[in-house]
């Protein structure tokens, strides 16, 4: 499940990497706020018209849950496209690439302390039901809920493979991502295109967001702590591929998961580090990456 | 399709402001015509193409296309307005299969009018039709020239762009570039035709000019710029 949440986030990241050209270290802040929205809206629908979560079988939630979805999905796109506007399109002109960087850093800050600011320090709940974790095989256990995050981010990957392979947007952002200049000389326009990537790479991160506040908890530093695994995750599957980034993710969730029984959960993000450097001692350009 | 011509005038362009490459370039493109472009290296040939196409930045001057003033206007938007372009280098995405590169090019049209210009450029291009679902980086040099000139082609322009088509190719090769601008032509498209190599343009060409510095020197029909003394001597390798 953690290695189904990082895919999410990291498959938005390495669209961005790619398409746009930089490593956007608001990233982790868009999952963040993603899980504060739909927080947000589920106070709001609670308090205005008695909604609650609702239940479908063993899962800790129903129908509104669809509704949450979609509103943070499209209000973190939102955002994601307002810094894209404000921030990164006008350095970008300005050819400035560590600028850029170190903008997103700038922007990383001021959303985790907005956050911090407006929903205070201490982490909160979409629910306080306790899961029943059940044996799905042979000494593993795990939630209705841990099976619902794998199988929309399934259900989502294969979605974006459609895009990406089957539509016109698909086939603009993969090139893009090779020859903007050749992409407008086609009778694209580029920025139309990065438009489209920073919604699409905004909303993954949303649904990562709120699964991981379903599933555990929405608290300020949740998009910051996945930042490294994110990252971890990019570049082992090789920077720009979409299903590299989806490997990636699975070997740094389940090198984490692993690590926690046996060295203890403070060294968890190590372990994924660790992973990374010896896959790039033998493949530098990461697991899809293109041969060194 | 609606041939138009390409109006060049009193250009200035380059890439750094202040700093021109292009220096106040006139030239015309009659409707239906190949327009060849001479000169030697470093003379803006290659940046007056990139200027026309917005790759490069007008200081002054005037671009029109059939009468309508296109001068500063985005690139995407000179692809939809008829203006092709194919670069020298570049000129494919390697990660993109020729049917997608097809696709892309024709993405603005409606379905019908894309399956029928996909059709004919296959028509146009065989060996591409046999290969369309491989990506660009598995092709050839010759291979990808072809690609490229094909994906400019497929949205029926109005106005053709080359840089340098025949750069690298082997003489069958180059052949066949020459043969798929003719037949582009007899369509009614207009190309300006940047090529180093004079012979290969003046073959095909129905006109063309001379730049040296940024500017147009000699300008005539193809027989005419032959036949000159100074482009014999310079280009052509006459004593």
């Amino acid at each position: 499940m953690l290695g189904a949440t990082i895919g999410l986030g990291a498959v938005g990241l390495t669209l961005t990497y790619s398409i746009l050209g930089f490593a956007n270290f608001a990233h982790g802040e868009l999952i963040t706020v993603g899980a504060y929205a739909a927080l947000t809206l589920l106070w709001v629908v609670a308090a205005l018209a008695g909604w609650g979560l609702g239940q479908w079988g063993p899962l800790s939630f129903g129908g509104p849950f669809v509704l949450l979805l979609a509103a943070a999905m499209a209000l973190t796109a939102a955002l994601a496209l307002g810094l894209e506007r404000a921030l990164f399109r006008p350095l970008r002109r300005r050819g400035t690439m560590i600028g850029l960087v170190i903008a997103s850093f700038g922007a990383s800050l001021a959303l985790r302390s907005l956050v911090a600011f407006a929903w205070g320090p201490e982490p909160w709940y979409f629910t306080r039901e306790i899961a029943i974790a059940r044996e799905v095989f042979p000494g593993v256990r795990v939630t209705a809920d841990q099976l619902f995050v794998v199988a929309l981010t399934t259900v989502l990957m294969a979605g974006l493979h459609a895009l990406l392979t089957r539509t016109t947007l698909g086939r603009a952002m993969r090139a893009m991502s090779e020859n903007p200049a050749l992409l407008a000389v086609t009778g694209i326009e580029p920025a139309a295109v990065a438009r489209w990537t920073c919604a699409i790479g905004g909303a993954l991160a949303a649904v990562a967001g709120l699964l991981i506040g379903l599933t555990v908890q929405v608290r300020p530093l949740l998009g910051f702590d996945l930042l490294l695994p994110l990252f971890a995750a990019v570049i082992l599957g090789g920077v720009g591929s979409v299903y590299g980034a989806l490997v990636g993710s699975l070997v740094v969730g389940v090198a984490e998961a692993l690590a926690v029984p046996l060295i203890g959960a403070e060294y968890r993000a190590a372990v994924a580090f660790l992973v990374l450097i010896a896959v790039l001692v033998v493949r530098p350009t990461g697991l899809a990456g293109p041969r060194p | 399709m609606n041939a138009a011509g390409l109006v060049v005038d009193d250009l200035v362009a380059g890439y750094e402001p202040g700093v021109p490459i292009v220096r106040g370039a006139t030239l015309e493109a009659r409707a239906g015509e190949i327009f060849a472009l001479l000169g030697p290296n470093g003379s803006g040939k290659s940046t007056l193409l990139r200027a026309v196409v917005g790759l490069v930045g007008v200081e002054s001057g005037r671009v029109r296309l059939g009468g309508d003033d296109i001068t500063g206007w985005p690139t995407h938007r000179l692809a939809r307005a008829g203006v092709g372009y194919v670069p020298q280098t570049d000129n494919v995405f390697t990660r993109l299969t020729i049917d997608e590169h097809l696709a892309l090019a024709v993405a603005a049209l409606d379905r019908p009018q894309r399956r029928a210009r996909i059709a004919s450029v296959y028509e146009l291009f065989p060996d591409l039709a046999g290969r369309r679902r491989l990506p660009a980086g598995h092709l050839s040099g010759g291979q990808r020239q072809m690609l490229a000139l094909a994906r400019a082609l497929v949205p029926a322009p109005r106005v053709l762009l080359l840089d340098e088509p025949s750069a690298g190719l082997a003489p069958a090769l180059v052949d066949a570039v020459l043969d798929r601008l003719r037949r582009a032509r007899a369509l009614g498209v207009t190309i300006v035709l940047v090529e180093q190599n004079t012979r290969v343009a003046l073959a095909v060409a129905d006109r063309g000019c001379v730049l040296v510095e940024g500017q147009p020197r000699l300008v005539g029909t193809a027989a005419e710029l032959a036949g000159n003394a100074e482009v014999a001597r310079l280009y052509l390798g006459a004593r």
